[in-house]
């Protein structure tokens, strides 16, 4: 490489690699060293006093510290694969009446979902929060039509949670439709016509082709849910706080109301930490069930 | 776009008629909460609290959106809000042209690794980094500040990948012809490669406008409590505990209608380019 070569890959690379470096990698690795302190937020790096493991045995104790952070480790678990499970599926569904030709309204149902994906996550919070109103919202009325009796939703620690999964849902199904519809796109025809002279009915031909081959595109959009679903943060704060009776409190609200409201900023950095390292783990034990060993023909 | 394979098994008229209203109501459900918050937003306050709920509202009238703006500084919160979405997409536009350009067509040691760098911090849930990050704009005096919110999100990786997944299919020669014409470099991004991933622009632009006009977790940590420097979205919460007790919905909802307008219209508009770098970015990828 000669040297105005390098002066321009340098030029090109420096604004974008220098942000990303100070305000990502800088405090990813703060993050990690923090942990290992007892630090307030409010006062600089510089207070930080180093004390190994003992926020990470904090979280693991009996004290109130660690019955929180657990159950709000296990709120976003279940969150977490509450929202997987039904993202995958319904995108899947989704995707081949958008991509389907022989019947109108494709275009229409993909702009529809994919809108719900603009709204500001606080709006949807606002409305769904009138939605699931026990006396004045019409899910509870339109569910006594059919003869369901009322649901507690947001007001009860039974359903809270779950209430918040669906309007997540709700939010972005649209994207992973998307996602599903261009995964779609790329199946050969010619193995639906193959199977069509075989005489392979179409649940056949859902099973046997278009599943195999969405693998790849389903592997990339559970990585994504599971990404987008520890980030819940908005319908929690807005609406319940964490409540009611902590059933709703996950861990992106929790940190930040560790480290940053009550500036425990060490023991905050540890639960970040934690956080990061299961998600490394579940991405890994989905890329090894899911990803295309080759087995397939 | 490939059509559906046919096959034999109810009639097909029969089958269009059933997969057409099936989409209808699909489409139907999911369009509900935003025609409710519309419709909600038109209603008298004593309609909203009726039980059971009123679904169209008797007099539709703009009275909330009147209220709504004495409420909370709209005005201000919008002009924030375009601050933060127009100077965070400008930049981010330019530093990924930049860098997307740099990783698709040069040959340098390490680019590699370094690119690998950057795309694993695509996958990281911001609140990891949230409590450092938050003194580090302190340090910088940035907090309580719009600066605070828009400095540390001028470039990201999303936009990186997207831009040299499109830089890469600009022909080499068209490069190499401006080299020998002797263009600067940065004249061959701007002049030569950008007006070619024209697309890529559109929907990164969309992609980065409607991610930081929605954002919340950021500049409320950061704002401090800052009510001047409060972005729509955070003036909406507002608006909520300051509904609490009145039960006044439709005033919620016109906030909410107001707040969703800007990114949705930008949707509708340009949804071709968002959906295709979907599939650049999802599948290529």
């Amino acid at each position: 490489m000669t040297g105005s070569q390098t002066r321009s890959t340098i030029g090109m690379l420096a604004p974008a690699t220098g942000l990303i470096a100070i305000f990502v990698l800088v405090p990813m690795v703060l993050t990690i060293g923090l942990s290992f302190t007892q630090w307030s937020t409010q006062t600089g790096f510089e207070t930080a006093a180093f004390v190994g493991l003992a926020n990470f045995f904090d979280l693991l104790g009996s004290s109130s510290i660690g019955r929180d952070f657990r159950a709000a480790f296990g709120n976003t678990a279940i969150y977490t694969l509450l929202s997987v499970a039904l993202i995958l599926p319904l995108s899947v569904m989704l995707g081949l009446l958008v991509h389907q030709t022989f019947a109108p309204g494709g275009i229409l149902l993909r702009t529809v979902l994919f809108s719900t994906y603009m709204v500001p996550m606080i709006a949807v919070a606002l409305v769904w929060s009138k939605l699931y109103s026990p006396t004045e919202g019409p899910i509870n009325q339109m569910l006594g039509w059919i003869g369901i009796p009322p649901q507690t939703w947001l007001s009860s620690p039974r359903t809270a949670l779950v209430s918040i999964v669906i309007l997540n849902v709700w939010q972005q199904v649209g994207y992973f439709t998307v996602l599903a519809v261009a995964g779609l796109t790329q199946i050969p025809r010619s193995l639906y016509e193959a199977a069509l002279v075989d005489g392979a009915s179409a649940w056949m031909q859902f099973w046997k082709i278009t599943l195999p081959l969405l693998r790849n595109t389903l592997l990339f959009s559970a990585v994504i849910a599971v990404i987008n679903a520890v980030q819940v943060f908005e319908p929690v704060a807005l609406i319940t706080q964490g409540g009611p009776v902590n059933s709703t409190n996950v861990m992106t609200y929790h940190i930040r109301r560790v480290g940053i409201e009550r500036a425990q900023g060490g023991l905050g950095s540890a639960m970040a930490v934690t956080l990061m390292l299961s998600l490394i783990v579940v991405i890994v034990l989905l890329f090894t069930l899911l990803r295309d060993r080759g087995e397939q023909k | 776009m490939s059509a559906m394979r046919p096959y034999r098994r109810y009639p097909a008229t029969w089958r269009w008629t059933l997969v057409s209203l099936l989409i209808l109501a699909i489409a139907v459900a999911a369009a509900f909460p935003l025609v409710w918050m519309v419709l909600s937003s038109l209603k008298t306050p004593s309609e909203s609290m009726q039980v059971p709920p009123v679904w169209w509202p008797g007099s539709p009238n703009l009275n909330a959106y009147a209220e709504v703006a004495d409420v909370v500084n709209l005005g201000r919160s919008f002009i924030n809000s375009a601050f933060i979405a127009l100077v965070t997409t400008s930049a981010i536009v330019v530093t990924s042209l930049m860098a997307g350009y740099a990783f698709a067509k040069y040959r340098f040691k390490g680019r590699d690794w370094l690119f690998a760098l950057l795309i694993a911090t695509m996958f990281l849930p911001p609140i990891v980094t949230l409590i450092p990050l938050y003194r580090l704009t302190g340090y910088l005096g940035l907090n309580a500040s719009l600066l605070g919110v828009v400095v540390p999100n001028l470039a990201n990786a999303f936009g990186i990948f997207l831009m040299r997944q499109y830089i890469k299919g600009v022909p080499d020669d068209l490069i190499d012809a401006a080299r020998v014409d002797g263009a600067s470099e940065f004249m061959i991004l701007f002049k030569i490669v950008a007006p070619s991933v024209l697309p890529a622009i559109a929907a990164l632009t969309l992609f980065a406008f409607v991610y930081h006009w929605n954002s919340y977790l950021w500049p409320l940590t950061v704002l401090q409590g800052n009510t001047d420097q409060y972005p729509i979205v955070i003036s909406l919460s507002r608006l909520l505990s300051y509904n609490r007790g009145a039960m006044n919905t439709g005033l919620v909802m016109a906030g909410a209608t107001l707040a969703v307008l800007p990114p949705v219209i930008l949707f509708v508009f340009l949804q071709r380019f968002f959906v295709d770098s979907i599939v650049a970015t999802g599948v290529k990828g």
